[in-house]
């Protein structure tokens, strides 16, 4: 009798330690998205930069995008003014919380849009013009190690919190040592492949490490991609009237 | 009274050609305005139909959730006040429906585009395949297959994509996210794209997976109603008897003052949406989406009248004009009857039964041409557009010619037709015999 109770009492602490065990490798992983987040958060600074996106559309070839990216507070608060091609010139996406909207020169009306939205015609989406946040709007489902290329990497599997997230289910690759996201791969509901994004180019503003080229792979439609570079990147302070809708107005007029 | 009767009776076929040209500028008239009331009335008959058919009911309902902590969502369970009301209403209800929608991007290949998918029970809605026009591929595997979809040419052509190959569809679930689906194309169907109507269908299960609501669940329920005219009372039904006891008490706090028919509104701000618990519906009769298509048609209608009108004008004249020739040319005859002991009221009284006559017999005729016209029209082939198909029957014009317009129209022409010949008519009245008798006329 002793014998089975020793027994139990054993194999208790063992799933104990392994539930103990778990829980810890999240925390890790959990730490290490949390430094991600902080280390490309713009909280206390204004950021500015031009954004060029070559997007290559296998049925209408290939067209190159310029806009020019206003934001405050991560993204809580952004303008994009597109700069090129010449037809959608004076074209604006403007966010302010929980609003964004989109406004068209040529009717001289703001329309309401979301930040799953695509960008234009191009792959990226407005939500990829805010900062992710994979601490806190995702929760860890699992993780491992791998290797992509040369680097040694974390492999995450996230699913989304709420369902406020830019996706349901995503899986990112870290690397180990500069702990820098290189690729993030995007599943539907159903955890269908969507969207491949790769970060090969990161840049230092300020205390951020931020990436500085983009590329977004389209796996739904075949030969679809769009690769995002960021230039003349600031983090001067933007005055207060660039994020309204008059300035979205008249600034090209 | 038989006696005028029948001398004006008489009268009309003395002078057969002059009889003939103004029966015929009234037969043209009726028939011109007889057309295009049927025209119009069979265009919006055809229309209302088409969009039945399309949407399957005459009666549509939706439902919508916003529970606390959570976000507006389109979904509706089952429910049992809407069951109460089916049930009830089953008199009048010849079959319904329960459809999920999603605005989508079909995707295949390198190729993509977008469309509406509705998703429907193939079994419960058996006339829906019915009522679509194959041009490729069949119906015959679509209630078997789970993931089956109809699209119409224009979205198959655009994808490049046959009859039997799989396509992927990009939708939001009912909460926002994203979902991709697999779906089998089973065939093409022309599309009716005239009021972007353009859609394609899948099986409401399957694509009740990929929006997030249950199998039992659903977006729309459309009522079809045996007889159309009872589809805004059956849709009043439903309004009032879905109405949450919520609602019922924001209606009463939203007590609002018009002035000139403009409400005044005593909060100019916009107060938040407050969750609510339950569903809420909305329900929408066919001929609320029919109002705005009755009005156009509504003014077509006007436009034929004015014409009639017009029409009718000058053939007055004409009819003023050939009666008082007719006074003249008759001077002598009208001195003779009243010699012979007719009254001023008779004599008028031939006059204005020769006008009804001449009127009537214009009437009758017009509307026997426009029986003719519209048998032979309306057996002709029009198009096989699919823009136009909307308007049409069967790909024919379809004529409903409405009885409370053609008694208005009849006694239109023939008070017309009087005050016309009044005139003359009290003239040759008021003839002293013995004048009228050394008349040369």
């Amino acid at each position: 009798m002793k014998r089975i109770h020793f027994v139990t009492a054993v194999m208790i602490l063992i799933l104990a330690w392994s539930v103990v065990g778990y829980a810890q490798d999240f925390a890790h992983i959990e730490a290490l998205l949390d430094r991600i987040e902080q280390r490309s958060s713009f909280e206390n600074t204004d950021f500015s930069a031009l954004v060029n996106m070559i997007v290559e559309d296998p049925e209408k070839g290939i067209e190159k995008i310029v806009v020019r990216q206003f934001s405050r507070n991560n993204g809580e608060k952004f303008l994009l003014l597109i700069q090129e091609p010449v037809a959608n010139k004076g074209q604006g996406h403007l966010r302010d919380g929980d609003s964004l909207w989109m406004y068209d020169p040529s009717s001289r009306k703001f329309a309401h849009t979301s930040l799953k939205e695509n960008f234009q015609d191009s792959d990226a989406r407005n939500s990829d013009f805010v900062v992710e946040s994979y601490a806190t709007s995702y929760e860890i489902e699992g993780y491992e190690e791998g290797k992509l290329g040369n680097f040694a990497v974390y492999i995450v599997s996230l699913a989304a919190q709420s369902d406020n997230a830019s996706v349901p289910y995503s899986k990112i690759w870290i690397t180990k040592d500069t702990e820098l996201v290189l690729k993030v791969e995007e599943y539907s509901l159903n955890r269908r492949l969507m969207r491949t994004n790769l970060y090969p180019k990161y840049a230092k503003v300020g205390d951020n490490l931020i990436p500085v080229q983009m590329i977004f792979i389209d796996e739904l439609v075949a030969g679809q991609k769009t690769q995002m570079s960021l230039s003349e990147v600031s983090t001067n302070d933007i005055p207060d009237h660039v994020f309204t809708k008059a300035y979205v107005e008249r600034v090209n007029r | 009274m038989s006696m005028t009767l029948k001398v004006a009776s008489r009268n009309i076929f003395r002078q057969k050609k002059r009889t003939f040209l103004l029966a015929g500028a009234i037969a043209f008239g009726m028939l011109v305005i007889t057309l295009i009331n049927a025209f119009t009335g069979g265009l919006v008959e055809n229309i209302r139909e088409n969009i039945a058919d399309i949407f399957g009911g005459h009666v549509f309902i939706t439902g919508t959730e916003y529970p606390e902590g959570g976000q507006i969502v389109r979904r509706m369970k089952p429910d049992d006040r809407l069951d109460e009301l089916l049930a009830e209403h089953a008199p009048f209800i010849s079959s319904h429906t329960k459809r999920s929608e999603a605005y989508a991007t079909f995707i295949f290949g390198s190729k993509r585009t977008v469309d509406t998918v509705y998703g429907v029970d193939f079994v419960e809605e058996n006339k829906l395949l019915e009522s679509l026009v194959v041009s490729k591929g069949s119906f015959d595997r679509v209630a078997e297959l789970n993931n089956a979809i109809i699209v119409t040419e224009t979205v198959g052509q655009r994808l490049g994509v046959e009859p039997g190959e799989t396509i992927l569809v990009k939708l939001d679930t009912i909460t926002g996210q994203q979902n991709v689906g697999e779906f089998q194309v089973e065939a093409f169907v022309k599309d009716q794209d005239m009021f972007g109507m353009s859609s394609a269908y899948a099986h409401r299960a399957y694509l009740n997976e990929l929006l997030g609501l249950d199998t039992h669940e659903f977006q729309n329920l459309y009522l079809t109603i045996h007889d159309l005219s009872q589809a805004e009372a059956v849709a009043r039904d439903f309004r009032v008897g879905l109405r949450s006891d919520d609602e019922i008490e924001e209606e009463e706090v939203e007590v609002s003052v018009s002035v000139a028919g403009m409400p005044i509104s005593p909060q100019d701000k916009k107060e938040p949406i407050q969750p609510w618990e339950g569903t809420r519906y909305r329900v929408m009769g066919i001929n609320e989406i029919m109002e705005p298509i009755e009005q156009v048609v509504g003014v077509l209608d006007k436009i034929a009248l004015v014409v009639f009108l017009i029409l009718l004008f000058v053939t007055m004249v004409g009819i003023t004009n050939t009666f008082r020739m007719i006074m003249i040319e008759r001077t002598r005859e009208i001195g003779t009857m009243r010699a012979f002991g007719m009254h001023k009221k008779q004599v008028k009284r031939i006059f204005l039964w020769e006008a009804t006559l001449v009127s009537l017999l214009g009437v009758v005729t017009g509307l026997v041409l426009s029986g003719v016209l519209v048998f032979i029209l309306s057996r002709i082939g029009i198009t096989k557009d699919p823009a136009m198909q909307m308007f049409l029957t069967e790909g024919r014009l379809s004529f409903v010619i409405s009885k409370g317009s053609l008694v208005v129209n009849t006694v239109l022409v023939v008070v017309i037709s009087l005050i016309a010949a009044y005139w003359p008519a009290k003239a040759a009245a008021k003839l002293s015999p013995m004048k009228a008798l050394g008349s040369h006329t």
